[in-house]
């Protein structure tokens, strides 16, 4: 090895006194500072001016909200470097790799920095951060429903919790795998040295943290009645919280828009050499068409969120039947994001869950294409079932037939995934560690899911199911059971490469009977209420429920003492885990030949690829290779089959 | 059979880089996937059964005929899965080493015939769904001429029940058995969704908007209304009780909330001889009542004679029409929405 040529690592650079500008003052706190008094002066303003006026506190709440956001924003950096670019002088490239990270240590993650392995990091405990406000919040409710007349909560408590509750596990498992992983991970899986838009991706994640405070805030503004669907006209009656809200949403859907561009363009322009469309790993390509996918529902909830707030601010009436809007509009325009959003949520977990299988496997992904494919028609025919959602509305029966077929139509892409997946298995060599328990949770889980789905997709049963808890029970086991296990598989697996350090799996078994169990009776109970009849988002019930909910109850405290046990877990790997070797689980794909911890710019030279990573037992030599030194200086693309070399990297790198 | 004996069998049978169909893993696969399809057939039959409340109309059955039928069809399909996935754990696991990667596996990169096979059960599976559901709901939309009508309005957090031309307005529902109603359903202020569960109908309650949903009860009970959708502060006390009864039962209940007897036995479809409670025939209140075949065209007019009425025999046939529950907009003929108030 002739590590000699090797170039020196980016972040040992030297950088001058003056790196960076202004950014060397700003960091989560001086964000935070500068979002509470932009807030307050918002606020004051706000107040001084317009709380005379018929819609004075939903004016207030909603300035003071958009005040703490873009004084948020101002005071963590994200607008520094296009304002600087205005002014006629950019950045330069000091500047650039201090953004980077270099030089800062652990402060890095603390800052506004354009690396897309802090964004990972950082977006990483923001969905841990999440899960747990979200995973409270489940406990509170299922603790009310502990017995049919509880006094633990009262119903408005109760009401603005299973709002939140809703809300925050929808962002949370939104960005859970296109936040960490296709931040983090991806851009390496395809041989980029960064995302396409490193500012934006910086900026994705400071926007989204922006927003969690304001739906926190919904509990100091009355609470949010409506569930996390906020149907219209209930919600354009609630209280100032939910301007709060619909803030939330309407920032949220802006780093979700920004992220999703970013990785579509990351990964159709900064493929390595040789790294075709054909030859991505699964894994990106769910990433892409879940990004996608977001881009078409997203916008949708933006919109319904601003008529939400012109409505309850200005006195439009978009969804106010008694001024001639319609709260069907509301249905419409929410669901119109809603499904596309709920394989949002699905195909990255799904895509990476393939990605898993055939490693630990040691088989490549049964029928890759066809399940490219099978993601493509997801999305397809995600986007034109919303309606399903409206069966018993009233609004418009006649639509009952059509989407009653697209929504069974779904089933067959699902199927083949599922054929994919179990295909992957077949005749593998079936290593069980810790990621591969979840990949067989997550197909136990999501088969139910899939299954009990089929019942709400017919109308006549619909009828019956809608609104009531077997509803609640379908959509947890495809969203957690499904989704949610599916990262967690990701999280096991990735670990080693983000953190560097080993998981302790002994512990994350524990965790993982805990949540096997737990999420079966769990949802089994709710299954069995939902047969009983038992309406959802009850603060009280008839005692004829009793002992499902019980049940259910009991369930939630074993899937929570899971969780508890896998985040036990997770920061005890973090602090003091074996350290990872840099390929622990002897996978192909091009993040795991990087060194562990990932160095700037990830790739000391570029690779080069010849085959896509699954050539497990094709006794080829591996297609996706990182020489650890540059012998020619004219990259070539070798014969598929051997490795290959690239050029040295331009340690200049372009941001 | 060892792991690499394994391996080579695999190898051996994958020359063609496909993978036949049976082999001695599909075998004992098979066995798996046919044990855990009884299970889940046996499952689909029984268990709704039980888990159900007693469901009072056409359009109940139908929820119940559903679930059964669609966990029939699926039982296989997750038994495949299933199967597959517990059977890969127990014979295909790489026993030995954990901290090693186990050899490679045979390289299959996927199988044709298989994914289009696949490909065709489900497509068929899904064209069963579709048919069942759009006939069971085509058969749902079916009207009557003599309907019940009864005005339901949504507040919060109650529901108002009105019975036109008699002047009741009341908390509590009561249909009489066998004739066809129709709930005509809006909102005072926010939305709420119309639930009565064991019916097998449900619409939202929407202000300013008139949906109707149609069935027919066809055993008598007790039962609950509940609101399905999220309206506010007290959601969960949202409901009322409600109750199928016999005609005279309705008649009098109707004459015990304020209408005279006349309108009371009208709106019943009893004549006011059969209202007495001298001819209500005994055993009423709990005899399902029986179809008669041939007289399914028979539905319940005002002035049906009384022997006629107050034999459960025959009133039974206006239920044998499956009666439609639909969700229209409008108050049955015309506008979608009335103007803004």
């Amino acid at each position: 090895m002739t590590t000699a040529l090797a170039p020196p690592l980016l972040e040992d650079t030297k950088l001058g006194p003056n790196a960076g500008g202004l950014y060397e003052r700003l960091n989560i706190w001086t964000g935070l500072g500068f979002g509470i008094f932009l807030g307050f002066v918002a606020w004051v303003v706000s107040h001084a001016t317009l709380q005379g006026s018929n819609w004075g506190s939903d004016m207030v709440v909603t300035c003071t909200m958009l005040g703490w956001v873009i004084g948020f924003n101002i005071g963590i950096g994200t607008f520094n470097a296009p304002i600087r670019w205005m002014l006629g002088h950019d950045q330069t490239h000091e500047d650039e790799l201090y953004v980077a990270g270099v030089g800062q240590g652990r402060h890095r993650y603390l800052k506004y920095c354009t690396d897309h392995k802090v964004v990972g990091t950082q977006y990483l405990v923001l969905v841990m951060v999440l899960f747990a406000v979200g995973g409270t919040l489940a406990m509170m409710i299922r603790t009310q429903l502990i017995t049919a007349h509880s006094s633990f909560l009262d119903p408005q408590t109760y009401n603005a919790i299973v709002t939140v509750h809703g809300m925050v596990m929808i962002i949370a498992t939104i960005v859970m795998v296109s936040g960490p992983f296709a931040n983090f991970i991806m851009p390496i899986m395809i041989g980029a040295k960064d995302m396409a838009f490193p500012r934006l991706n910086a900026m994705s994640f400071w926007v989204i943290f922006s927003a969690v405070p304001c739906i926190l805030a919904t509990f100091f503004l009355g609470g949010v009645n409506a569930g996390w669907t906020t149907y219209a006209p209930l919600s354009v009656q609630a209280p100032p919280a939910m301007d709060a809200f619909a803030m939330c949403i309407i920032v949220f859907v802006v780093s979700v828009t920004v992220a999703g561009v970013n990785t579509i363009v990351t990964v159709v322009t900064m493929r390595a050499k040789g790294m075709t469309m054909g030859r991505l790993p699964i894994f990106t390509w769910g990433s892409i068409i879940g990004a996608g996918l977001g881009l078409y529902a997203m916008p949708a909830f933006l919109l319904a969120m601003t008529m939400m707030i012109t409505d309850r601010v200005t006195g439009t009436s978009f969804f106010v039947a008694a001024y001639g809007g319609s709260g069907w509009l509301w249905e419409n325009v929410f669901w119109i994001m809603g499904h596309p959003e709920v394989y949002v949520i699905l195909i990255p977990p799904v895509a990476a869950v393939l990605e898993i299988a055939s490693t630990f496997a040691r088989k490549p992904v049964f029928g890759y294409k066809v399940a490219i494919a099978g993601f493509v028609a997801i999305a397809s025919l995600a986007i034109m079932v919303w309606a399903h959602h409206m069966f018993t509305t009233g609004w418009a029966p006649n639509l009952a037939g059509p989407f009653m077929l697209t929504t069974e139509l779904i089933s067959i892409p699902t199927g083949i995934i599922f054929l994919c997946t179990i295909g992957t298995l077949w005749k593998g060599s079936i290593w069980t560690r810790l990621p591969m328990y979840f990949v067989y949770l997550f197909i136990w889980n999501f088969i139910i899911g899939g299954v009990t789905g089929i019942y709400l997709s017919d109308v006549p049963a619909d009828q019956y199911f809608h609104g009531d808890m077997f509803v609640t029970a379908h959509f947890h086991y495809t969203l957690l059971g499904g989704a949610m296990i599916g990262a967690t598989a990701a999280v096991c697996y990735w670990f080693p490469k983000m953190s560097g350090r080993m998981l302790n799996e002994r512990i994350g078994k524990v965790a993982f009977w805990l949540i096997a169990i737990g999420i079966q009776v769990t949802y089994f109970g709710q299954f069995w209420e939902g047969f009983q009849g038992m309406p959802r988002r009850v603060a009280y019930y008839d005692p004829q429920f009793l002992s499902a909910n019980q049940m259910s109850t009991i369930g939630a405290y074993t899937l929570m003492a899971g969780w508890l046990v896998f985040l036990y877990m997770m920061l005890h790997g973090w602090r003091n885990g074996k350290i990872a070797p840099a390929n622990p689980w002897h996978s192909k794909t091009l993040e795991w030949k990087v060194p562990t911890p990932v160095p700037l710019e990830n790739f000391l030279v570029d690779p080069v690829v010849t085959s896509d990573p699954y050539t497990y037992g094709e006794g080829v030599p591996d297609g996706q290779e990182v020489p650890d030194f540059a012998p020619s200086d004219d990259p070539e693309l070798v014969p598929a089959g051997s490795a290959g070399s690239g050029a040295q990297t331009d340690a200049g790198g372009d941001h | 059979m060892s792991f690499e004996e394994q391996v080579d069998d695999i190898e051996a049978n994958t020359i063609l880089g496909g993978e036949p169909f049976f082999s001695r893993a599909g075998g004992k696969i098979f066995i798996i996937w046919l044990v855990f399809t009884a299970i889940g057939v046996l499952i689909g039959v029984y268990a709704p059964h039980h888990l159900l409340p007693t469901l009072l109309s056409p359009q109940g059955s139908d929820v119940w005929k559903t679930i059964v039928v669609f966990t029939v069809l699926a039982a296989p399909v997750a038994a495949f899965v299933y199967a597959v996935s517990f059977y890969s754990l127990f014979a295909w696991r790489h026993k030995g080493n954990q901290d090693e990667p186990p050899p490679d596996a045979m390289p299959q990169r996927g199988n044709g015939p298989m994914t289009v096979v696949w490909l065709a059960i489900s497509s068929l599976l899904v064209v069963v769904l579709l048919f069942w559901g759009i006939t069971v709901w085509n058969t749902q939309q079916v009207t009557h001429a003599d309907t019940l009508q009864v005005n339901v309005t949504g507040q919060q957090w109650v529901w108002t029940y009105s019975y036109p031309g008699t002047g009741v307005e009341t908390r509590t529902l009561e249909l009489p058995l066998n004739r066809p109603v129709e709930f005509n359903i809006t909102s005072v202020d926010v939305t709420h969704g119309f639930w009565p569960a064991v019916l097998g109908v449900q619409v939202d309650a929407n202000p300013n908007v008139t949906t109707i949903i149609r069935t027919t009860p066809n055993k008598l009970g007790n039962f609950t209304v509940r609101c399905s959708q999220l309206c506010g502060l007290y959601h969960a006390f949202m409901n009322n009780k409600a109750a199928v009864v016999t005609p005279q039962q309705f008649s009098t209940w109707l004459q015990s909330q304020g209408a005279t007897q006349a309108v009371a036995d009208q709106s019943a479809g009893v004549s006011s001889s059969a209202s007495s409670p001298t001819t209500t025939l005994p055993g009423v209140t709990t005899a399902t009542p029986t179809t008669v075949p041939g007289e399914t065209a028979t539905t319940l007019t005002p002035d049906a004679t009384a022997p006629t009425t107050t034999a459960p025999a025959t009133t039974a046939p206006a239920a044998t029409v499956p009666d439609g529950t639909t969700t229209t907009t409008g108050p049955a003929d015309s506008t979608t929405t009335t103007a803004p108030a």
